[in-house]
């Protein structure tokens, strides 16, 4: 295993370089970064700054115009789709349940990579499915349809379905931005177990003070590229909010956590970001 | 080795997922497309008695029987079940990349192609290239039409369907202003490129659609659950490994195949198509393509159609295809119906 830039030993996934467009203007420019290893990282920045995008190239959802994603040392589209996705899951922003389909055939769902044409099931399905509703709450509302459960439910559903993956890396991109304030802890205390057992997880976030609590590693990014990395308390200081987000704060210690703590004042002039 | 429920294991190789309720669906279907056969073979006048039906079916047939059995009723039925299969599958691979109900091959313009493509090789140049080729030809002309049209591919459902009618009615006119220059009064040869016919099938007819069926079918198969994962949204399938863009590229070029091939035999029947996947997708109630239940239900609907064709007392003896027209006109006037009712109209 490598070591990243910032001294944390590498998960394997990284990105050599990377652009990515979705035909027109690079939202993604010239990023290179590695994941590292056992660490719950989060990503954070403005709309529209390429986070979204930089975790679809990292799942092999979209293709790099220029560069590469590494797995492993190898280019991650040398890779046939569902080897890809054992080792990778992403939960995207939007996925579709379809209709009439119950909790436990979604969460089968995620265990496609492991299957084959005509061996559509193996052992550890029954494993790794109840695993997965288990460590997300649902056991008894495996027979459920996807389509009547609550929202924070529902997101649940769907982050049971990636963790029946069994992939080393899980990706989730803003998986908070539907839930209410209550479910979107509940969901980050899920990720913070995961991370715990030792899990490297990768998540896009909205809020900052969230993204402090939770994460140990941070990545920031601005206008495609990545701005610093490192832990919460080193990377989050004014003067990163002022220039990544234009949010003129005070931070300060959280007093229940001692994590850095975002009070903004308010958004400053272009010409002052 | 725990024995999964839902699915057919054959050894350690083989295990897929068939659940109970499509099992029984299946069977209960196969028995009814039977029942409907023999139907088409023994009722009318010149039907061949229940009683007599065995020894025919085994090689006994002779004088009228074998006439019936050989000429008039064996090669229409076979070609219709044949073709109706083809159309449910090609309809649930179609409505499955679309996602919509009414993305199907008959709304969006493609067997309208298919018939211009037939109708133009068939009379402008009798002889020189296959009806077949040209019902594929045309086929790939409307859907490729219907692509670029939209601007969005068949992303968009409103401008699919807007763009299939436009390109289904320059179809149309096509085929009417080559019969009217070829044939001027023969009314029957436009029905037969227009509206779809089952009269008059030979064997060859049959011989090539269910060619067509074999070959296809296992390909379609092949890509049924990665075609049931893209129902997840693309992005999900993608990151699960399951391709979404080939897989869809796979199955519209598959069900291209199976309306061409459809269309070459029989014109281009309407709805059944549009129809089969949804009514075996309600018989089941459960999520995935249902492609082979489609294609079952496919040829119970035109075996049944045609039965109806062959029957009723109607003048004139009208061709199936009107009778399947009929039954597509109900089932959109069902769907609007349920749509108003659940307030989404």
């Amino acid at each position: 295993m490598s070591t990243t830039a910032t001294g944390e030993t590498s998960s394997g996934l990284g990105a050599r370089n990377v652009t990515v467009s979705y035909g027109g203007d690079p939202v993604v420019r010239d990023v290179s970064l590695d994941i590292p290893q056992g660490e719950l990282t989060m990503i954070i920045g403005p709309n529209g700054c390429g986070k979204s995008t930089l975790v679809k190239a990292l799942a092999r959802i979209m293709k790099p115009d220029h560069g590469q994603i590494l797995l492993h040392g190898r280019d991650l589209w040398s890779y046939r789709g569902r080897q890809a996705a054992r080792h990778v899951a992403l939960l995207p922003q939007n996925p579709v349940a379809p209709d009439g389909i119950t909790v436990r055939g979604l969460v089968r769902r995620g265990r496609y990579p492991h299957h084959t044409l005509l061996r559509q099931w193996s052992p550890d399905d029954d494993a790794a499915i109840g695993f997965a509703l288990d460590r997300t709450g649902l056991s008894d509302l495996a027979e459920a349809q996807a389509a009547r459960l609550s929202g924070g439910q529902r997101q649940r559903a769907w982050i049971a379905m990636v963790l029946a993956q069994q992939t080393d890396l899980l990706l989730l991109d803003e998986p908070t931005t539907f839930l209410d304030i209550a479910h979107q802890y509940d969901l980050l205390e899920l990720c913070r177990e995961l991370h715990h057992e030792g899990r490297t997880i990768v998540t896009v976030l909205h809020d900052l003070n969230q993204a402090a609590r939770f994460a140990s590693h941070l990545i920031v990014m601005k206008d495609g590229r990545v701005v610093t990395q490192g832990p919460p308390t080193q990377v989050l200081t004014t003067d990163l909010v002022a220039e990544v987000f234009g949010l003129a704060c005070d931070i300060m210690p959280d007093p229940r956590t001692a994590t850095p703590m975002v009070i903004p004042h308010g958004s400053l002039p272009d010409d002052a970001r | 080795m725990s024995r999964p429920k839902g699915f057919l294991v054959l050894g350690r190789a083989v295990a897929v997922p068939v659940s109970r309720v499509s099992a029984v669906t299946g069977l209960v279907l196969v028995v009814l497309v039977l029942a409907a056969c023999v139907a088409t073979l023994s009722l009318g006048r010149l039907g061949i008695p229940l009683a007599d039906l065995a020894g025919a079916l085994t090689g006994g047939a002779e004088g009228k029987t074998a006439f019936v059995l050989e000429r008039l009723r064996g090669p229409r039925l076979v070609v219709g079940a044949g073709t109706g299969a083809a159309l449910g599958l090609s309809g649930a691979l179609f409505q499955t990349v679309t996602r919509n109900p009414l993305g199907s091959p008959d709304v969006i313009g493609l067997a309208a192609g298919a018939g211009a493509g037939a109708a133009a090789v068939a009379l402008l140049l009798p002889g020189a290239v296959p009806v077949p080729l040209g019902a594929l030809a045309g086929a790939v002309l409307a859907v490729t039409l219907v692509y670029v049209s939209t601007g969005t591919g068949f992303r968009n459902a409103g401008r699919l369907i807007v763009a299939g009618i436009g390109v289904s009615a320059i179809a149309v006119a096509f085929i009417q202003y080559v019969v009217y220059a070829v044939e001027r009064d023969k009314a029957t040869v436009l029905t037969a490129y227009v509206n779809g016919s089952l009269s008059a099938r030979s064997w060859e007819h049959a011989a090539t659609i269910w060619i067509v069926l074999l070959v296809v079918t296992p390909f379609a198969a092949a890509i049924a659950g990665r075609l049931g994962l893209a129902e997840l949204g693309d992005e999900t399938a993608a990151m699960l490994g399951a391709e979404p863009g080939r897989t869809r590229t796979a199955a519209v070029a598959l069900s291209v195949v199976l309306s061409a091939a459809a269309v070459a035999v029989a014109g281009p029947i309407a709805f059944i198509a549009l129809t089969a996947p949804q009514i075996a997708r309600r018989l089941t109630r459960g999520t995935g393509p249902h492609l082979m239940l489609s294609a079952l239900t496919g040829a119970l609907l035109l075996v049944l159609a045609d039965l109806a064709a062959q029957q009723l007392p109607l003048p004139g003896s009208l061709p199936v295809g009107i009778y399947t027209l009929a039954l597509g006109g109900l089932y959109l006037g069902y769907l609007l119906i349920r749509e108003w009712k659940k307030g989404t109209l």
